[in-house]
């Protein structure tokens, strides 16, 4: 066992990620046994749709748990933007573009109020993010007129559609994926390479001693959940891109599988350690297990068990590396 | 000293890749102060954690009144009459004295917990130790001397018959040392075996009888404490004499320039109208006892901690540092006494560490970069002799010493002239201790300056040019390392108003 860890190819891509992808692959092809459908590409196309949203939540979540807070918030953020970039383009008729940089505008607004309760203001994000996710429910419900907004379908100008999914010559192409995958890419290159990934991490890890070394720990904190309702702006497009209609007052339950993708990914809970590769990976599971169990004719709450399972398994198991640790 | 109470003998106990106790032999009698000496690391815990059942000897024996012994944790030693006064609390603030003292063993009026008699009880166990603590009042209230004289109470309430002390003295001050030493000769003289743990050479010659030195795993001798000098000790626990001289004089020329002025700080209780000058290549020794605002005065300065007033001039410009963004800037770097809360991020490496004040030097566009990174801490682990296996490793797998010096290559990255050592060999071994001291001289010779908050009286003897000395918040006493002695510090220390 210590001798596979201390394999340099498995040093470089992480144990724990290792494992997460043989899990992966393991649930794909039990699915794929049990049921057959999971063999055809319309069926991964359809569990993917859920991975879009779901893992810009992610991703954006991932800054803030690395700084050592919590955003529970990001889901009915997400709804709020969709709900409000929704309404103004069907009710009010505002151009499409200017709907959605509304949308992403309504996801950074709520980052920036949670950041600055946080980081300035001193509150603990577990509380604030709760003010925030009450918040971002009722207002969006409340600017609707608790109406639900369906978002155009790409016959009708939906352009912004292809940005999930493309259609060549009657062939689907998740075009979704890609931009996935390329914001992925470039979480993972701010958390590692640039000074607010590097700022994070630190003072995830010991805030304390990140500012007596002059660093303006309040700045980076501020920005890493400016950067997680952000992206919670982007994933309310991808979520109408792949689905149609808007309910208000719904939301919250993407906030756990968002969260519960991160840990799952090795992102500590603890703060100061963080994996974007980890998070794509816990984010393909969450999507592929729902989509399971709907697929197999299980109630959806069959999910939230196991999906609840794996979150204690993944943070037992990072309690106990950091036990180990001292 | 009467008969032997507690004989470990040939004590060997290994971990993975470390001979922790080489065959250690330890004698307690009844009625003596034993002081188990030797270096961080040296086994002193080691060998008390194998008496107290924490850990298992691979071999070697253990007598205890007369009967071979092995327990199998802390509790059986503990009714036994083997007990440890740890060197931190394990109290619980928010319950009062009294049941802190019964923890555990509550005393009971059928389900009822009955506080009553425990305060009686508690009261009992005060007189008999002959100190005047309140039973019912609240752990938190009471300061670090008290709450030690409630551990003691508490080890005493076990019938204690070995009590070990460790480190006991570290965070009291003058006059708790003397009252703690006035109960453990008390303990002793009612036939009590005490182990005292200590570092402090001046408290070994004090308070014990015989001392036995470890050094490196191994059992080194034991002496009788009075037929010994303090060098017989430290040349035991180090197998050299490693204490220079006190320093004579100022090596800072008379015309040096001041780099830092201090008016008139004041900052909560602890921080009252401070002023002093520190001029280039000097190392300002500041003395006092514990609680005499030093760290308060050095994190004041340095923006950690809200001022209520006073002026700073750096370079003869009047500075107003609000924050510690603005000490940084002004070219001071703060080393914290407590390394691991405020000076490391422990689980990042070594280089992410030594870039954390500077990280906008080594920026290609918005990118690190992360070689001119690895370089820079590359040439501080080669200059300060940081022992690593390289650049990557994280600062939590490094010792003491060492992650000092990553602390000291992090402000000498971002080039800071004027350097705030607080404590800088606290929880360093002997050895590491003097390559810090190198360091600082190295330092100083270099044209910076350092303010070095010190407890320890060599310390502040051996490296200073000029001892600033606190009491209770206020500055006392201002001393030229000419004229400067143990004497007229240590009145310096205790002038209260």
């Amino acid at each position: 066992m210590e001798k596979i860890k201390n394999n340099a190819f498995v040093k470089k891509i992480g144990f724990n990620r290792l494992v997460l992808t043989g899990v992966l692959i393991l649930m794909y092809i039990a699915f794929a046994i049990l049921e057959p459908t999971f063999l055809k590409y319309n069926r991964i196309l359809s569990a993917l749709n859920y991975a879009y949203f779901l893992g810009f939540l992610a991703l954006g979540v991932t800054f803030v748990i690395a700084t050592g807070g919590i955003d529970f918030s990001i889901g009915t953020v997400m709804f709020c933007s969709a709900l409000i970039g929704g309404q103004l383009l069907t009710v009010k008729g505002w151009p499409m573009a200017v709907a959605l940089i509304v949308s992403i505008l309504v996801g950074t607004c709520f980052g920036i109020l949670n950041g600055f309760m946080v980081a300035y203001m001193g509150m603990p994000s577990f509380i604030t993010s709760m003010a925030s996710m009450l918040l971002s429910k009722g207002l969006g419900s409340v600017f609707t007129g608790t109406q639900s907004v369906s978002w155009p379908q790409a016959a009708q100008g939906g352009w912004f559609r292809k940005l999930v999914k493309i259609s060549v010559n009657g062939t689907q192409i998740p075009t979704g994926l890609i931009c996935f995958i390329v914001v992925a890419v470039i979480c993972a290159i701010i958390l590692n390479k640039t000074k607010i990934g590097r700022y994070i991490l630190c003072l995830g890890s010991n805030k304390e001693a990140v500012r007596l070394s002059g660093v303006d720990v309040k700045k980076w904190e501020f920005l890493a959940f400016v950067i997680c309702g952000t992206l919670a702006g982007i994933a309310a497009i991808f979520f109408v891109g792949a689905y149609s209609t808007v309910q208000p007052g719904l939301g919250d339950t993407y906030n756990n599988d968002a969260i519960a993708s991160c840990v799952m990914g090795g992102t500590s809970m603890s703060g100061g350690l963080a994996s974007i590769g980890g998070t794509f990976i816990g984010v393909m599971i969450i999507s592929l297990l729902q989509e399971g169990i709907l697929a197999m004719g299980f109630q959806k709450d069959w999910q939230y068990v196991i999906t609840g399972l794996i979150v204690i398994v993944a943070v037992y198991a990072d309690v106990r590396s950091r036990q180990r640790k001292n | 000293m009467g008969e032997v109470i507690l004989t470990m003998k040939e004590i060997d106990k290994s971990f993975p890749g470390v001979h922790a106790l080489d065959h250690v032999n330890l004698e307690i009698r009844k009625g003596e102060v034993h002081a188990l000496m030797g270096e961080n690391g040296a086994g002193k815990s080691t060998l008390m954690k194998v008496l107290t059942g924490i850990y298992s000897k691979d071999s070697g024996t253990i007598t205890y009144e007369g009967k071979e012994v092995e327990f199998s944790n802390p509790r059986d030693a503990q009714d036994a009459g083997i007990v440890i006064v740890h060197q931190e609390l394990n109290m619980m603030n928010h319950l009062t004295v009294a049941q802190n003292i019964f923890i555990g063993r509550e005393m009971m009026s059928g389900k009822l917990i009955n506080d009553a008699k425990m305060n009686k009880e508690a009261k009992k166990l005060f007189d008999k130790l002959n100190i005047d603590i309140d039973p019912t009042e609240k752990m938190g209230n009471l300061t670090v001397g008290k709450q030690q004289m409630c551990e003691i109470a508490k080890a005493i309430s076990h019938e204690a018959k070995v009590i070990i002390f460790d480190e006991p003295s570290a965070a009291l001050t003058e006059s708790e040392i003397e009252e703690l030493f006035k109960i453990i000769r008390d303990l002793r003289d009612q036939g009590l075996g005490i182990v005292y743990i200590s570092h402090r050479m001046d408290e070994i010659k004090v308070i014990t009888d015989r001392v036995t030195v470890m050094r490196d795993g191994g059992y080194v001798g034991t002496l009788i404490t009075k037929d010994s000098t303090k060098d017989d000790i430290i040349k035991m626990m180090v197998g050299r004499v490693i204490y220079e001289d006190p320093k004579t004089e100022s090596t800072v020329p008379k015309d040096a320039p001041v780099v830092l002025k201090v008016e008139h700080l004041n900052a909560g209780k602890m921080v009252r109208d401070v002023s002093f000058e520190l001029h280039k290549g000097e190392i300002l020794g500041f003395s006092g006892l514990m609680g005499a605002g030093r760290t308060e005065t050095a994190r004041a300065l340095f923006g950690a901690d809200p001022k209520d007033g006073g002026d700073i001039y750096v370079n003869g410009k009047k500075v107003d540092i609000k924050n510690p963004m603005d000490a940084v800037k002004c070219g001071i770097g703060y080393l914290s006494e407590d390394r691991k809360r405020f000076g490391i991020v422990v689980q990042k490496s070594v280089a992410e560490n030594s870039t954390m004040a500077a990280l906008d030097d080594y920026m290609s566009g918005i990118f690190i970069n992360k070689k001119k990174e690895n370089e820079v801490a590359q040439k501080y682990v080669q200059q300060l002799k940081t022992k690593t296996p390289n650049v990557d490793q994280l600062v939590v797998n490094l010792s003491g010493g060492n992650q000092q010096k990553v602390v000291i290559a992090k402000w000498l990255v971002r080039n800071c002239d004027i350097l705030i050592f607080d404590e800088p060999t606290r929880g360093i071994d002997v050895g590491a201790k003097s390559e810090i001291y190198h360091l600082m001289n190295e330092l100083v010779a270099e044209g910076k300056s350092i303010i070095m908050i010190s407890s320890e009286m060599t310390e502040v003897l051996r490296m200073s040019d000029r001892i600033v000395v606190m009491c209770e918040g206020r500055k006392t006493g201002e001393i030229d390392i000419a004229e400067a002695t143990q004497e007229n510090i240590m009145h310096a220390a205790t002038l209260r108003d």
